[in-house]
């Protein structure tokens, strides 16, 4: 019960964001730029941050009915000014190919001139606006996805919401877009949501739509959602503490997407950015902002590496959480276990190079395997010429010889190596790698003038992750 | 009552603080929404005078046309004003045809209660509205019902004759709600619905 008041205190609850953070730090004059998009692009652009391009506005009926529609290019998106919660865009893909005047939108439908003159109309009457008061629309570039995000998303574009406090990113979270969410970036309508670990820009654990549900995979799919790395990770963290100074909203909730040419690109920035973040990384707000308060920081790239360094490293453990598996190095400590049930420690390699696992001979003698490793000696090797052609009546031939001894051995491998083709036996071998027990048919061979006894192919890795340092 | 103000109405105006200070709990601690703070506080009073049972029949008639006059209105694609006049007008002829209704089954009762409150508990349908489209159906549904159970809870908690009794007796008491508005307005901890909805983080 204790522990449970003393974790609840780590977490940022509305009433605690509305009077410690959004009160204090995001002023009426800051809080405009956020819900007017036009004015937040002019002033991420003073700072020379990215935004999707601007094709054209509209401000009155006049100028809709004087607009001309020949300019507007094959693709492009349709927005209200002041709208919310996705409302009112339109986006079409493309150009019909008959009708010159007729767009294509993401799910196959047509739209026309007088279609978007109506969407407009209503637009600039404020049907998409909070309170419904009168707004302006507006053209720009349509973004396209970048491929990292591709199979991740349904139809419509990911984005990273980044919470940036004091010149510092304090959490972050990926995005995507599904069937349910109607192709939208958006919790409350369907989406999911991907921690992100600040310093490597992986992502962590994974929560699906209002209810937050914990998912590990993309609906449908056998796609992970953790341990994606998200592109141009430094530059995102960069560019949304410059849109904190360049906005001044001290508490910001800054949307950036990432165009497959373009890399990063402002969506949006928002002044009263939501609690959910804090389901899809595990983590509580309010402990990562109360360590950031009244921290000098210098510059931006000061604070990225704050936040970096607060914030970050936790990947190699949580990785090992969600997917189940283990995380090892290049070179690791196992305990091999011999025949008479005794445990050797020895270093190996592990190369995901090679296929099979493969183990010295000295060493499998040691283990209890001299008896067949002499029998397989026994056999003249030169008299067979090996090729990929005869490599079964060979084997054949051999596992013949060798009936009487078939409880140990298992088969006999063809490895093709830069020192030419051999023939070894192959036995089972049980060992331990980081806790957890293999039982692995490893290949023999005499590896005295190698560094490691024993290397560990990727058939015996399926449950490891391999981390390089 | 010795300078000539109705008793009902001093009671009502000593009454209102406590229903707001209810309507700012049940936001701050509980985490219960309702369409603002103006919203449960006329349901809570209109429920005081059409009484309860009739008053929630008209609130329910108010969501139910309101929510489906969206659909219903939807293709004729009309500008807001327009649009919120003719479901107003629509919740109007439902409520005279559940008056009318009332009366045919001898309901009289029915018949009698004010039109004061009728009105006010019609015109909240801009709310529920303006909720559903920016915010969706089912939200503008939870929401009503919010409303509608934190209304309850105030009716019967005003309703208490002993409570009266005590305001009419000791009127100053009001005082206390600001007091606890004070404390409300600076709490910072969890709401209860926030409890449940973070609990993956506390385990």
């Amino acid at each position: 019960m204790v522990s449970l008041f003393k974790k609840s205190r780590s977490i940022l609850g509305m009433n605690a964001r509305n009077l410690h953070y959004i009160r204090p730090n995001n002023f009426k004059k800051a809080r405009v730029i956020a819900d007017n998009k036009l004015l937040c692009k002019k002033t991420l652009k003073k700072g020379a941050l990215p935004t999707p391009k601007l094709i054209a506005t509209i401000r009155t009926h006049d100028e809709l009915e004087h607009f001309s529609w020949e300019n507007l290019p094959s693709t492009f998106a349709l927005k209200p000014n002041r709208g919310f919660g996705g409302g009112g865009i339109v986006v079409v893909y493309g150009k019909s190919k008959k009708d010159t005047s007729t767009w294509i939108k993401a799910d196959g439908s047509k739209i026309g001139i007088q279609d978007l003159k109506e969407h407009i109309h209503n637009i600039l009457d404020g049907s998409f606006s909070l309170s419904g008061t009168p707004d302006v629309a507006f053209f720009e570039e349509r973004m396209r996805i970048s491929k990292t995000f591709k199979p991740y998303a349904f139809k419509g574009i990911p984005d990273i919401r980044l919470i940036i406090y004091n010149n510092v990113p304090i959490m972050a979270m990926l995005r995507l877009p599904t069937k349910e969410s109607g192709g939208k970036a958006n919790l409350q309508q369907g989406a999911i949501g991907v921690g992100i670990d600040m310093a490597s820009g992986i992502t962590t654990t994974a929560i699906c739509g209002k209810k937050a549900t914990p998912v590990d995979y993309v609906p449908g799919t056998r796609l992970f959602l953790s341990g994606i790395k998200i592109p141009y990770w430094n530059d995102i963290l960069h560019f949304a503490v410059e849109a904190q100074k360049l906005s001044g909203l001290g508490f910001l909730g800054a949307d950036i997407a990432i165009d497959r040419e373009n890399g990063p690109i402002f969506l949006e920035l928002n002044a009263r950015p939501g609690l959910q973040i804090q389901v899809a990384n595990q983590s509580g707000l309010k402990e990562r902002l109360a360590r950031v308060e009244g921290l000098k920081i210098k510059n931006t790239a000061h604070g990225v590496r704050v936040g970096k360094n607060l914030f970050g490293g936790e990947i190699e453990e949580s990785l090992e959480e969600i997917s189940g598996k283990k995380v090892i190095g290049t070179t690791e400590t196992i305990k091999l276990i011999s025949q008479n049930g005794k445990e050797l420690e020895v270093k190996a390699k592990i190369d995901t190079g090679a296929f099979s696992t493969s183990l010295d001979s000295s060493l499998a003698k040691k283990l209890g395997y001299e008896k067949i490793l002499e029998q397989f000696d026994s056999i003249d090797q030169s008299q067979y010429k090996i090729t990929r052609g005869n490599y079964e009546s060979i084997k054949k031939d051999i596992l013949h010889k060798l009936k009487k001894e078939t409880a140990l051995f298992k088969d006999i491998a063809l490895i093709h190596s830069a020192s030419g083709s051999t023939l070894r036996p192959i036995i089972e071998l049980n060992f331990i790698m980081d806790n957890t027990l293999v039982t692995s048919k490893v290949n023999v061979v005499d590896r005295s003038n190698l560094q490691y006894p024993i290397l560990i192919g990727r058939k015996d890795l399926k449950k490891f992750l391999i981390e390089i340092h | 009552m010795e300078y000539g103000v109705p008793q009902e109405t001093v009671l009502y105006l000593l009454l209102l603080p406590f229903v707001v200070t209810l309507v700012a709990l049940f936001r701050q601690i509980f985490g219960i929404k309702a369409f603002g703070i103006y919203t449960p506080t006329l349901v809570t009073f209109s429920f005081l005078v059409v009484g309860v049972k009739y008053g929630v029949a008209i609130f329910l008639a108010v969501v139910i046309i309101g929510i489906l006059s969206r659909f219903l209105l939807k293709k004729l694609r009309l500008l807001y004003l327009p649009r919120i006049a003719i479901t107003l007008t629509l919740i109007s002829f439902a409520v005279l045809a559940l008056l009318i209704f009332g009366g045919s089954i001898q309901r009289t009762g029915f018949a009698a209660i004010s039109i004061a409150p009728i009105i006010i508990m019609i015109a909240l349908v801009e709310k529920i509205v303006a909720t559903q489209i920016e915010h969706g159906t089912k939200e503008a549904v939870i929401i009503s019902l919010q409303t509608l159970f934190i209304s309850l809870v105030g009716y019967h908690l005003m309703g208490l004759p002993s409570f009266q009794n005590l305001l009419m007796t000791y009127p100053w008491i009001v005082l206390s709600t600001i007091f606890i508005n004070i404390l409300v307005g600076k709490w910072t901890g969890l709401r209860i619905n926030e409890w449940w909805r973070f609990r993956t983080l506390l385990k």
